[in-house]
């Protein structure tokens, strides 16, 4: 069970809002992840994070795919369910 | 704070980046490691220094030689879980690398680094890894820490987005 109150999509911003559209798109998803809404909980911080995070996660020179395999394994080690 | 502190330590000790304020330790092996092996241990330590083209096996299989038997199948395992498979060696090698890091092993992340390097990781690719590393360090310690439930079941098969059920 979650320690604090997690800020609904519809409380942020029209901005913050797009940018979750942009995330629901990003993962294929019709919901905003848990994680993405208390990022933006600090809009600074949550804004600056998902723009490092989807530079980081795009393909390159390693694929999208291998990524997700690599932060899978950063999820294992860290015994990480979420 | 502590998810963005969790992940800078984890690629600044991963990646062994001397202290800024303090000189870096030497760090002598704890343990004395053998040198000299019987014909059926030199076998395996022999395809071992092939496997990593490696003049030697690295130290900690020559660690493991003190018990020939553990020594085999420990490597026979080592071996069948770094072989091209559904996945091939050098992703392998790069995700080693990535729980090395995390794991804040300095032993793995030399060891693997290598690896990943000698069977194709570029320098872009490295840095690509590191990122990710970094942003999965980041978020992990907020998940735990914010104790969040999983969005997604965990059970899903991949042909879409499965979500968990929410409390």
């Amino acid at each position: 069970m979650e320690i604090v109150r997690l800020t609904e999509t519809q409380e942020l911003t029209s901005e913050d809002q797009k940018f979750c559209e942009a995330t629901k798109a990003w993962f294929k998803i019709d919901f905003v992840p848990k994680m993405s809404r208390v990022l933006l909980t600090v809009p600074e911080f949550g804004r600056s994070y998902g723009r490092a995070s989807r530079r980081a996660m795009s393909d390159g020179a390693l694929s999208r795919g291998q990524k997700e395999l690599i932060a899978a394994t950063v999820s294992a080690i860290n015994v990480c369910e979420y | 704070m502590a998810g963005v502190t969790h992940a800078l330590n984890s690629v600044a000790d991963g990646l062994r980046m001397a202290p800024e304020f303090v000189p870096a330790a030497a760090r002598p092996p704890l343990v004395p490691l053998p040198d000299a092996f019987e014909p059926e241990v030199k076998t395996v330590l022999d395809e071992i220094a092939a496997f990593y083209a490696m003049e030697r096996p690295p130290a900690v299989f020559r660690w493991m030689s003190r018990d020939r038997i553990f020594l085999a199948g420990y490597w026979g395992a080592t071996r069948a879980a770094f072989s091209d498979g559904a996945l091939d060696r050098p992703l392998k090698e790069i995700l080693a690398l990535a729980a090395s890091m995390t794991g804040k092993s300095d032993y793995g992340v030399d060891l693997h680094l290598r690896e990943a390097r000698r069977l194709g990781l570029t320098e872009q690719g490295l840095t690509e890894v590191v990122e990710v590393v970094q942003l999965f360090n980041t978020v992990t310690k907020i998940a735990d820490t914010l104790r969040l439930e999983p969005d997604f079941n965990p059970r899903a098969n991949g042909d879409g987005a499965e979500r968990a059920p929410q409390a």
